[in-house]
């Protein structure tokens, strides 16, 4: 049995009053690919918020491997293994793609570690390889502002692969993107799966059945249904609650 | 992209070489003026490491300019001669006896309540080592309140604009142990091993010149590090470094702190030129004019945002001193200014760059780049 990368145990979080994710428990196994699905405001993006220490929960926790992660500040979760992908697309807009990658490149945290020159060999390796791996090694010498909103994704995922978290979350990796970006996202996230655990916020259930294995479906802030792709288009609840008596289109 | 940087560290050459090379053509008086404008380029350049680099607005900035003058002036008013005939055998600075309460020793320790925090600025190095130690204690503590509370933006720049003035009026109200408005005037020459540092003299101008080129290269060093590429990547977005793994108030904090530490130097070296120290440092329009060459210059280019600061005063002079023009120069200035920022935002730097990219282009333009069509999808994204 594959051992548990993320084990999320009651979570909870209240605004004022109001439980964005209430009593959430799952369990991520390492290597696995997990989709949470579910309409707007069923609490996925505050999920993933909690999972990354940008909010603090007031009730349950979060382990990583063994590790208790639950409300750590967030560059101490990010550097203990979980890496995220922003809903609106987040780079470092006034450097070069290159640069961008050479940052998350970047094994040590602190300001004194980094105070000299170069990334080193290996870094621009693997600098290198990602850029092949998302398709910009033709772009690596543009400033990223100037980038497509496709490209944009893929350079934040390339950020990512870079930084080569055991977690990767992606907040709607293919939001605003065609068809053909939506298919070499899928590619580039298939291409990760197994070396990561991945967490995917998707609307698209296109792109969900490229690389979904398993789904997680939130509802008002609670667990609806978890299951493969089949089992939760036909499971009635989740008919009943998103997708209307038609399934899924 | 080596050729660019080659060209870059070129002009840094260019620029110290003819630094260096100005006493050959000046006379001390125009010696002594340009050695001030390098101390203010020298703030331009503590400007632009801040706001172009860690993307922080400092409005304040004169606050550690102020504060490594002060904190030279106090040693060097202890160096005067007139601190040393006031009837005691140690100095004691002459306004300290203006206001001394009857019957008060004319002593430092006790001439008045606060006038012992004097003492060790006896030695003109404590007062060397204070005038860089103090901005930077002062800009990290600021910072890691700051940066932690994750204030940022204009919110940061209200809270120096605020610090600097609060601080003013701190140092004006303070007269028995900083002649309040007035400063600290009739100084002593800062001194190196006998070697006496009179404002006229090209020895002192040479200290500034050197002083300057060191700065310029060292904040050049320090952004090429990969601290510095971090830095500008929080700058852009500093959720995106912070959700890589990265400290960032920490980051924030350290080139603040640097900046400051260049104020600070810049502020000392003042002193050494003018002869003076005064809360006018800490005014806010002066804080906002280092700002403003910093802008014209280009607040991303180190030594864009000096070259900045230079030229500004220089036409500042120039036009001020023009009959005709004595009343209207500010007015130019204010021109120059407006007409930077409508049409070049980066500034000069920003224009001397892409003058370079151009350059540079034309040349490999020859050998036409092939066609690319491994990546159909990166093309229809386009």
């Amino acid at each position: 049995m594959a051992q548990a990368a993320l084990t999320i145990d009651g979570l909870s979080v209240d605004f004022a009053g109001f439980k964005a994710v209430n009593g959430v428990t799952m369990t991520v196994d390492d290597g696995e690919l997990r989709v949470l699905l579910g309409a707007n405001g069923a609490g996925k993006t505050t999920l993933m918020d909690l999972i990354s220490g940008k909010t603090k929960s007031t009730d349950g926790r979060v382990y990583l491997h063994d590790t208790d992660i639950t409300n750590w500040e967030e560059h101490k979760i990010a550097r203990a293994g979980i890496g995220r992908k922003f809903q609106i697309p987040s780079v470092f807009k006034e450097l070069t793609v290159r640069r961008n990658l050479e940052v998350a490149s970047c094994r040590k945290p602190g300001v004194f570690a980094n105070l000299r020159f170069g990334f080193g060999a290996e870094a621009e390796r693997n600098v290198d390889e990602v850029l092949e791996l998302i398709g910009l090694t033709e772009e690596q010498d543009r400033i990223a502002a100037y980038l497509s909103h496709g490209q944009t994704q893929w350079l934040e995922l390339g950020l990512l692969i870079t930084q080569n978290p055991k977690i990767i979350l992606l907040d709607e990796p293919t939001a605003g993107m065609t068809q053909a970006e939506t298919h070499k996202t899928s590619e580039i996230v298939n291409n990760l799966k197994g070396r990561h655990t991945i967490i995917v916020v998707e609307h698209d259930m296109a792109f969900v059945r490229e690389i979904a294995e398993r789904i997680t479906v939130l509802h008002l802030g609670q667990v609806l249904a978890e299951g493969n792709v089949e089992q939760i288009e036909n499971n009635p609840k989740v008919r009943e609650a998103y997708l209307g008596s038609k399934g899924i289109s | 992209m080596p050729m660019k940087r080659r060209i870059d560290w070129a002009i840094y050459a260019a620029f110290v070489v003819l630094v260096m090379f100005l006493p050959l053509v000046m006379d001390a008086f125009w010696l002594n003026r340009v050695a001030k404008y390098l101390v203010f380029g020298m703030l331009g350049t503590a400007v632009a490491l801040s706001w172009g680099y860690a993307g922080i607005l400092n409005l304040g900035q004169g606050l550690f300019f102020g504060a490594g003058a002060y904190m030279l002036a106090m040693s060097l008013k202890l160096a005067s001669t007139t601190s040393l005939q006031q009837g005691s055998d140690k100095p004691v600075p002459d306004f300290m006896l203006w206001n001394a309460e009857p019957g008060a020793p004319t002593e430092l320790c006790c001439i008045n309540k606060a006038s012992f925090l004097w003492l060790p600025f006896q030695s003109q190095w404590f007062g060397v080592a204070m005038g860089l130690i103090l901005p930077v204690v002062l800009a990290t503590i600021l910072g890691t309140i700051v940066f932690r509370k994750r204030i940022s933006g204009v919110f940061v720049s209200i809270i120096t604009l605020a610090l600097v003035l609060l601080v003013r009026l701190v140092v004006i109200d303070s007269q028995p142990v900083t002649n309040g408005f007035n400063g600290l005037t009739d100084l002593g020459w800062f001194n190196i091993a006998g070697l006496e540092f009179d404002p006229y003299i090209v020895p002192t101008y040479y200290l500034v010149a050197v002083s300057l080129s060191l700065v310029l290269v060292g904040a050049r060093l320090l952004i090429d590090t990969r601290a510095g590429l971090i830095l500008q990547a929080v700058r852009d977005d500093q959720n995106r470094a912070r959700y890589l793994g990265f400290d960032v108030p920490a980051y924030q904090t350290f080139f603040f702190a640097v900046s400051a530490a260049i104020a600070g130097f810049a502020g000392m070296l003042y002193v050494i030129v003018s002869e003076f120290a005064s809360p006018t440092f800490m005014d806010l329009t002066f804080s906002i004019t280092m700002v403003v060459w910093a802008a014209v210059g280009g607040r991303s280019s180190i030594l864009g945002a000096c070259i900045g600061a230079i030229l500004i005063n220089t036409i500042s002079a120039t036009v001020s001193e023009t009959e005709g023009f004595a009343e209207a120069w500010k007015a130019i200035i204010g021109l120059i200014f407006v007409l930077v920022v409508l049409y070049l935002p980066r500034g000069l730097a920003g224009l001397a760059h892409d003058f370079i990219d151009r350059l540079l282009a034309r040349k490999p333009a020859a050998s036409p780049q092939p066609l690319r069509v491994s990546d159909a999808s990166s093309q229809l994204a386009e």
